[in-house]
């Protein structure tokens, strides 16, 4: 029994110990310099393959080598991020570093399969801590008890240095408040590399000790970057204490408690089913947590620094007559794009990708409206996404076929859920709020994969035979979601009842142009998007979004015009979710299939990035995003770029250098990485500002004729 | 839920456009009408020009998948340039890649760039099962051959369609193997431990029901399971070592990173030399690599689908080829690729037609020789019908990573599952 306690114990404190190494360095980069550093489980990583570098050679002695150099490597590499991409960003909101460091996560993973290789490869450890030893009348794996060991050493000295050196009392004085450090005559700046050094390397110090455990592969860092995140906010962010405690904690309860069915005493457990919750209790504490103390558990009471939100277009190039005549255009001239299909254009351009960048641009609309307007990033936007996709998807699949009854129950449901979501999240701000709407998006993640198994012989199976005329054998073969490969070939009415249309089974025929399916779908779906967009644009015309606007500018001032924030925000949540869920019901009509990837955060993440390369606060902003992105990612993945440069540099004369070239099509993100460093550090206010940069350089006669920018509004939208 | 391959399909619509185009209904006034009312059948792909046949191919180069993406794509790249030298064809192959990446979207994206932008009548690829899964609607929807390399029993079952054909060995067939020699070798006690999605639940679903059927005292004395992405297992691990006792066999249903990752944690608590470990896809080169002395640390088994040493069909040539080539041995993945070209160019040359519909007439019930000697695509669901091995991870020569050493073979016809029971409608 004892042996049996000791090992549970260790379960939970090995995951425990990692979780504690890689969130105290998020957490303290957080807190002192207020950075999202979603890089963190990409150094994490770099920390596993250079460990590798140095044990390859060296076989298993160079392991101990290896913890002390790899951290080292990677703590430099951490200075460099910090001094070249991170510090030109400080006085900006958190929400730049999302796009910067996702830029870096596409960047660092690429250049590690460049450098290592696809291939999983194994990291052989000394004879020492390899296999196993007895004690307690039972055996134990001695490499479990090296990663506690070693993982209290570290933490313990990094606590030590935090706690009894002058460094340690400036970087926490910094997380607490770092204006008041400033005051005090301390320039804090030149803590920052430091810091932002010291994460990356105890981020590659728990890369190290799991990559001993298991494998090294590219990727590694993304399954521990979100438990990360998660530990850093429930333990509040910037407390190392909260971070090691909370990382402890939470390995604890999940490996010891949890997935054991602790304790698993005959005929007594805790919750019957709690295993069947492995995946989403960490959510479940982290929200639960926010919800009952906004700051996490070790937070503190400071006021954070927020940092300005650039706003696309505070001034504009155009007069209004020339931006309407520019929209109209641009309407029309998507309007001609599939009469070109299969002749100028490629008939998966218009089907396929514009199709894409349509309901991406509504998705991306729709986030703007609250990350724009009302100041609120959302981490967890592709909730909506998801419930209007599956929702779709299982009406179509199990009831009706008719795409109007599926859109509006998705509608209904999307709504009601960001009604629920929205009042729970809206009373926690800034990062907090980031995190509680991923947390509540994750959990619909598992939920989309778990539930039909908990249908068909879970504890809802439990319950649901409990109920009189339903048997169990009806529920064996229930299909929901289709769990983890998702739901396939449902096929799509346009109408109600009898009267309406199979897209593939009509024609409109246009003189030699034939429209048919997926051209016909093409313009349903432009024109919700060009609805969307006059009803979104209508709604912040009126005095809801000048309130909204107001709120994101100075949410204190709009409090004493005697309005609540809470209220506004919360209603622009709900119908910021409604238009995202339309979004995701599109993209369920779009491919006849909804898998669990449709639910996926990696969604929200690109949807964040959309907005802010189009510009934010802007409603042509995201749009413009939305294809910048999927075009960015086809040119690169076409090749055509690098094939033209190596046959120009050939044509020169210059082959040998052609030759150099590597093949970036198959490595596009490390070129798209680079485009989102380069474009947050030079054109953080989107590409809606581009115009606005050029004016200086514009001869006058184009210049417009209008009031000086000192009386235009401070933030304009696009209106 | 077979394919809707109803008759909406594209095809007959385009040829409906281009007739109603021809007859000259011009005018800038649309008209809409319905798309069956034009019963000729067009050109299409059949006919003259038959030197070139466009194949698409689709692996998922970036991502998780990457490095399997590149062991297929050797194959498949071999396979063409042997079938382009080659007289036996009348036709050379032109190809273009496209990344799947990991989502059915991107999946679903690149195989309609293949289709309708560069005339792909064939497609090949795809390593997950749903990425697999949607291409495999594309395909039936519009009407070109495809060859996936998804190991999922639903491909050519419940979802199959009359233009998939699959050559990859699939997990009812591994199952198969590995039941009949867990009960003759290793008992009927199993714990299961689950990768806890499609894949991993498969592989639960057909080794339960064949051990059901092969023994009356087989038990499930043990389950338990881990997320897709799990990178830790201690807390499994100890409840298998409180099972250890009353399980004859530990079934490890996982693939890929996450079979690497539990066998390498195993590994740190010796399990392999408390228990059998039982796996499906032990024997991969791209597990043994990853988890290096743990891929062999006790009695580790792996149902098998290919290793290059058998001594079966024309193997051997394919072996020294790909040698020759590549400088490595081939793995399942280069072989599935390798030999999924071959399919499409045989079903081409023997059709004398790249007329897809055409093709895939001639496919279906078709065998042919292949590295595991003679082959069918069964006309009831278009599986391959390959033979399978139980093998055991050893210890090397030399170097960290594992030998495989087959245990027993089965041969195809015993290995796959009845016709009424894949689920098939074809």
């Amino acid at each position: 029994m004892v042996e049996a306690l000791v090992q549970q114990l260790l379960d939970g404190l090995t995951v425990g110990m990692v979780y504690a190494l890689l969130a105290s360095g998020l957490s303290v980069i957080f807190g002192v310099m207020n950075v999202i550093n979603f890089a963190h489980g990409e150094l994490f990583g770099l920390g596993a393959y250079f460990a590798l570098a140095v044990v390859s050679p060296l076989g298993g002695v160079g392991f101990y080598l290896a913890l002390l150099v790899a951290p080292l490597i990677v703590g430099g590499i951490g200075v460099l991020i910090e001094r070249f991409t991170v510090r030109p960003l400080y006085d900006r909101n958190p929400l730049y570093h999302i796009l910067l460091t996702f830029g870096l996560v596409l960047i660092i993973s690429d250049l590690v399969i460049l450098v290592w290789g696809p291939e999983p490869t194994s990291l052989s450890r000394p004879e020492f801590i390899t296999g196993t030893f007895d004690a307690l009348g039972g055996s134990f794996s001695r490499y479990a008890v090296f990663m506690i060991v070693f993982g209290s050493i570290v933490t313990a000295g990094v606590w030590a240095v935090l706690n009894y050196t002058r460094y340690g009392l400036i970087v926490r004085a910094g997380a607490q408040d770092r204006r008041m450090v400033r005051n005090l005559g301390i320039d804090i700046d030149q803590y920052y590399s430091l810091v932002f050094g010291a994460g990356a390397a105890l981020a590659a110090v728990a890369g190290i000790v799991i990559a001993g455990r298991g494998q090294v592969t590219p990727g590694l860092g993304s399954a521990f970057i979100i438990p990360a995140f998660v530990i850093v906010v429930l333990g509040g962010l910037g407390s190392f204490k909260g971070a090691v405690l909370g990382g402890i904690g939470v390995g604890v309860l999940q490996e010891s408690v949890i997935k054991p069915d602790f304790p698993a005493i005959d005929g007594f457990t805790l919750v019957p089913a709690l295993p069947q919750f492995d995946g989403m209790i960490i959510f479940i504490l982290m929200i639960g947590v926010l919800v009952l103390r906004p700051r996490g558990l070790f937070g503190s009471e400071f006021n954070e620094e927020s940092g300005q939100l650039l706003v696309g277009a505070d001034r504009s190039l155009l007069t209004d007559r020339q931006r309407q005549f520019l929209g109209v255009g641009t309407v029309g001239l998507l309007a001609l794009l599939p009469l070109a299909s299969g002749s100028l254009l490629e008939p998966s351009t218009v089907e396929f990708l514009m199709i894409r960048i349509l309901i991406w641009g509504l998705f991306a609309l729709s986030l703007d409206f609250i990350m724009g307007y009302a100041g609120l990033v959302s981490l967890g936007h592709v909730l909506f996404w998801g419930l209007g996709s599956y929702t779709a998807g299982t009406v179509l699949t199990n009831a009706t076929e008719s795409v109007l009854v599926a859109a509006a129950v998705a509608l209904a449901v999307g709504t009601a859920v960001a009604y629920v979501v929205g009042y729970l999240s809206i009373r926690v701000s800034g990062v907090y709020f980031a995190m509680i709407t991923l947390g509540f998006a994750e959990l619909y993640h598992n939920l989309v994969i778990d539930i039909d198994g908990w249908i068909q012989d879970g504890w809802l199976h439990t319950v649901l035979t409990a109920v009189p005329g339903v048997d169990s054998a009806m529920l064996v073969d229930f299909e929901l979601t289709g769990g983890s490969e998702g739901l396939f070939g449902f096929s799509t009415f346009y109408g109600v009842g009898d009267i309406g249309v199979h897209l593939d089974g009509i024609a409109v025929y246009l003189g030699p142009v034939t429209l048919t399916d997926r051209l016909l779908l093409y313009y349903i779906i432009l024109s919700v998007l060009v609805g969307s967009f006059f009803i979104l644009r209508r709604i912040l015309n009126a005095p809801f979004g000048a309130v909204l606007k107001g709120i994101r500018e100075n949410e204190t001032r709009v409090q004493f015009l005697g309005y609540d924030p809470t209220v506004y925000k919360r209603r622009a949540f709900v119908i910021s979710g409604m238009f995202a869920t339309l979004a995701g019901v599109l993209s369920a009509l779009s491919n006849p299939f909804v898998s669990p990837g449709a639910a996926e955060w990696l969604k929200s993440g690109e949807v964040i990035i959309m907005v802010v390369l189009g510009g934010l606060g802007t409603l042509f902003g995201p749009l413009i995003g939305a294809f910048v992105f999927f075009g960015l990612e086809e040119i690169i993945q076409d090749g055509v770029v690098f094939d033209s440069l190596r046959g120009l540099l050939t044509l020169v004369g210059l082959s040998g250098v052609a030759d150099t070239i590597p093949d970036f099509t198959r490595r596009w993100r490390l070129v798209l990485g680079t485009v989102f460093v380069l474009f947050v550090l030079f054109l953080p206010s989107g590409l809606v500002s581009v115009p606005a940069k050029l004016e200086p350089y514009l001869p006058d006669r184009f210049r417009p004729t209008r009031a000086t920018p000192a009386e235009q509004p401070t933030a304009r939208g696009d209106d | 839920m077979s394919g809707e391959t109803g008759q909406y399909d594209r095809r007959t619509v385009l040829q409906a456009a281009g007739a109603t185009g021809a007859l000259g209904v011009a005018g800038l006034a649309g008209c809409i009408g319905s798309t069956d009312d034009d019963g000729g059948d067009g050109g299409g792909n059949g006919g003259a020009d038959f030197d070139t046949v466009q194949l698409g191919i689709l692996e998922p180069f970036t991502g998780d998948f990457a490095a399997l993406a590149e062991e297929r794509n050797n194959g498949e790249t071999l396979a063409v340039d042997e079938i382009n030298q080659s007289d036996e064809f009348d036709f050379e192959f032109e190809t273009e890649e496209y990344d799947t990446q990991l989502s059915p979207e991107d999946g679903v994206q690149a195989a309609q760039s293949a289709i309708q932008d560069d005339g792909a009548g064939f497609i090949t690829g795809a390593i997950s099962s749903s990425v697999a899964l949607s291409i495999n609607e594309v395909a039936g929807n519009q009407e070109v051959v495809y060859t996936p390399g998804a190991a999922d029993v639903s491909i050519t079952g419940s979802n199959c369609n009359e233009y998939v054909f699959r050559f990859e060995t699939n997990t009812a067939q591994i199952a198969e193997v590995m039941t009949q020699w867990m009960v003759d070798n290793l008992g009927d006690k199993i714990h299961y431990q689950i990768a806890d999605y499609a894949y991993g639940d498969s592989v639960r679903e057909e080794v339960d029901r064949r051990m059901q059927n092969l023994s009356d005292s087989y038990e499930e004395v043990g389950f338990t399971s881990s997320a897709q992405g799990a990178t830790n297992f201690e807390s499994v691990l100890t409840q298998i070592e409180d099972n250890v006792d009353a399980a004859d066999a530990l079934v490890v249903g996982a693939t890929g990173g996450h079979l690497i990752r539990f066998l390498a944690q195993a590994a740190g608590r010796d399990l392999g030399n408390q228990i059998p470990i039982v796996t499906t896809t032990g024997s991969f080169s791209v597990v043994r690599g990853g988890a290096g002395t743990a891929g062999y640390n006790g009695e580790i088994y792996s149902g098998t689908r290919y290793v290059p040493g058998i001594e079966t069909g024309d193997n051997r040539a394919f072996v020294e080829a790909y040698q020759n080539e590549y400088d490595s041995a081939p793995d399942n993945f280069s072989r599935v690729g390798y030999e999924s070209v071959y399919t499409i160019a045989t079903g081409i040359q023997e059709a004398g037609s790249r007329d897809p519909t055409v093709v895939r007439e001639t496919l279906s019930g078709l065998s042919r020789e292949t590295i595991f000697g003679e082959v069918t695509f069964r006309e009831c669901d278009q599986q391959a019908t390959n033979p399978v091995w139980m093998a055991q991870n050893v210890a090397p020569d030399q170097g960290e990573v594992a030998d495989v050493e087959l245990l027993t073979k089965l041969e195809g016809e015993e290995a796959i599952p009845a016709c009424d029971a894949v689920g098939c409608g074809l």
